[in-house]
């Protein structure tokens, strides 16, 4: 099957145009709710993320408009996700994290379920924990334990590995906290050290 | 109908017109998993909104929830490690590529190279890394630096070393940092016993498996008031970010780091010399972007380049140099800005004096932490203390030791006042190491 690639141009205010190198499969058109989008996967799916006000859908290419209040930064990955699930598959993303935004229980139990099916099995194999604490406001606290607490890279697992994750199936995700006494680990999967 | 794989690639290179902007540009952040600085690489990341992708030389637990956003690369063999960084450029194209350590700025200059970066070119960083190329090639250049020969590991283990004709000298690994395995002599016995432990430290390094042709420096001893200077090259040009000043004499046996102050306090004359030592040394090397990190000594003959590094300051030391007017830009931020080439013009550092303690280990053995940290942060000007070795793990001093303790930070309205409040807080903690 032909791969194809799509190439972001420049952001022109709210909106940024997609091209891709081979035909999109898709029913061109104008589309602002998911609603009108019925049959069209690629413009149900993006207009699913969280942020996005419209897109306009062409043979090789589709233009994305957000909403002012939204910021590209947190459009951008979700987007990436969706647009990929709907062109390989020909369907929209589904699941509880595409039907809308979510409020913070809603969200507390999406991101247990990514906790214990994917984040905890993944860290698990560092001797590593990782215990959700709360979600408010969209923002979600955590604590690292076993190879977790005091490990060099826990920042990096955190910012890349779980919140990374989380942003890809979470939408209204705001940002993640980590309230982990590092100091007090005594088990860390690396640790620093001078060469 | 399904169909084949989908790529959504990064925005074209080209600028974007003026009232433009594209979608962010991937940074590749070279992160060995020893890192004291990950929080803050990571953080400055974050606050430059780039796309990261954070590259270690083992893999991440998560690494199979965001493939690319963390990678895998074989550090020790950085011809393989771009080959397996082409390979995830054709999939994630990465816009610029960072090392925040020794080892990696050669990985770093061998990705930039296989992919068509930016970065410094790989003989320069290699003989920068090398402490013994490093000094043949300033040595070549004129630079002012110790007199220095090499010894093979081979010719210690035979017993086939002499001391230089003058001493006292200093011996010390080419390729260890942190003062590690730095010793000096000052008399023939001494300098076969310096050797020996050199030699056995730089074994333990690597496992005992050193690499044929692994050899100590043996230099001359240069007295002096030694200064670290952290700098940015930017198209050839140094861009001094700070002179630290180190108030704790270093004369050995062993050269336990301490404190740093910065502003310096030293007068102008000083400067310029330290400026022009490392000048020259990075004009030598061939180096021409990106940070550097050197340290001179300076007496009545002159400065004297020690050692000069292509990356920014080990530790945590870094935490003390902010940027911008009111400081809210961190050393990380304003490096990986260059990197990305976002830095608009030579950063220059916050009106603030400030300070760090390394804090020094007393003696080997199983350590239990440290006492004091709230009478500490209560002592005027402190600001935090960051302990980096877990309770429980075994620790020893120097010249052995591979690992800070912790980090006490201070500010105040001069270095001096830095310095007496970083002295204040250390006499209001208790490291405790149980034998």
């Amino acid at each position: 099957m032909p791969q194809v690639t799509i190439v972001p141009g420049p952001i022109q205010g709210t909106r940024c145009t997609f091209t891709a190198d081979g035909p999109l499969e898709s029913v061109p058109g104008s589309y602002r709710c998911v609603e009108d989008a019925a049959g069209v996967p690629l413009a149900q799916a993006v207009l699913a993320v969280p942020g996005v006000a419209a897109v306009e859908i062409a043979e090789r290419a589709f233009t994305v408009e957000r909403r002012d209040d939204v910021p590209w930064e947190r459009i951008e990955e979700p987007l990436r996700y969706a647009v990929t699930a709907a062109l390989e598959r020909q369907e929209a993303p589904t699941g509880p994290g595409w039907s809308g935004e979510l409020d913070d229980d809603a969200m507390y139990d999406l991101i247990a379920e990514v906790f214990d099916q994917e984040i905890n099995p993944s860290v698990a194999s560092h001797g590593g924990k990782v215990e959700l604490i709360d979600v408010q406001e969209g923002v979600v606290t955590v604590r690292m334990l076993g190879g977790c607490q005091g490990c060099g890279m826990a920042s990096v697992t955190l910012k890349q590995g779980i919140e990374g994750s989380l942003r890809r199936r979470v939408p209204g995700l705001q940002g993640i906290e980590d309230v982990t006494d590092h100091a007090a680990g005594t088990n860390p999967y690396f640790s620093a050290s001078k060469k | 109908m399904r169909r084949g794989r989908t790529r959504i690639s990064a925005p074209p290179r080209s600028s974007p017109r003026a009232g433009e902007r594209t979608l962010r540009s991937r940074l590749l952040l070279l992160l060995p998993t020893r890192t004291y600085r990950a929080d803050a690489f990571v953080d400055a990341a974050t606050r430059l909104d780039v796309n990261l992708t954070v590259a270690s030389e083992y893999p991440s637990s998560l690494a199979d929830q965001n493939p690319s956003g963390l990678l895998t690369l074989d550090f020790a063999d950085p011809e393989r490690a771009a080959d397996q960084a082409a390979g995830f450029h054709r999939h994630y194209p990465i816009d610029a590529v960072f090392a925040v350590d020794d080892d990696t700025t050669i990985v770093a200059a061998h990705v930039a190279r296989r992919i068509g970066l930016a970065y410094p070119g790989i003989q320069a960083v290699e003989e920068a890394r090398d402490k013994a190329r490093q000094r043949r090639r300033l040595a070549g250049a004129e630079v002012p630096i110790p007199a220095f020969r090499e010894v093979l590991l081979d010719e210690v283990d035979a017993g086939r070393i002499e001391p230089p004709p003058c001493l006292p000298c200093v011996v010390k690994p080419v390729a260890l940092s942190g003062s590690r395995g730095v010793i000096r002599a000052d008399h023939r016995d001494g300098f076969r016993r310096a050797v020996q432990r050199s030699a056995a430290i730089i074994r333990a390094a690597c496992g005992g498996r050193p690499a044929p042709g692994t050899a100590l420096l043996v230099e001359e001893y240069i007295p002096g008031v030694e200064y670290a200077v952290e700098g940015l090259l930017i198209g050839g040009t140094l861009h001094v970010l700070t002179i630290f000043d180190k108030p704790d004499p270093l004369e050995g046996p062993f050269f336990e780091e301490t404190i740093y102050l910065t502003p310096t306090g030293a007068d102008d004359a000083v400067v310029r010399s330290v400026r022009c030592s490392v000048e020259e040394a990075a004009r030598a090397l061939g180096l021409t972007e990106g940070p550097i990190h050197a340290e001179v000594r300076v007496n009545e003959r002159g400065a004297w380049l020690i050692e000069l590094a292509a990356r920014p300051i080990g530790g945590k030391c870094g935490r003390i140099l902010r940027f911008g007017t009111d400081g809210n830009r961190s050393l990380e931020e304003i490096l990986l800005a260059h990197a990305l080439g976002r830095l608009a013009g030579p950063p220059v550092r916050e009106a603030v004096s400030r300070g760090v303690m390394m804090l020094p280990t007393p003696g080997a053995g199983v350590f239990r932490g440290i006492e004091g940290r709230d009478r500490a942060l209560a002592v005027e000007g402190i600001e935090d203390m960051v302990v980096t070795v877990p309770r429980g793990e075994r620790v020893v001093p120097l010249p052995e030791a591979a690992r800070y303790l912790g980090f006490l930070f201070a500010r105040g309205r001069g270095p001096g006042e830095v310095e007496e409040r970083l002295r204040r807080g250390w006499a209001q903690l208790r490291v405790v190491v149980e034998g």
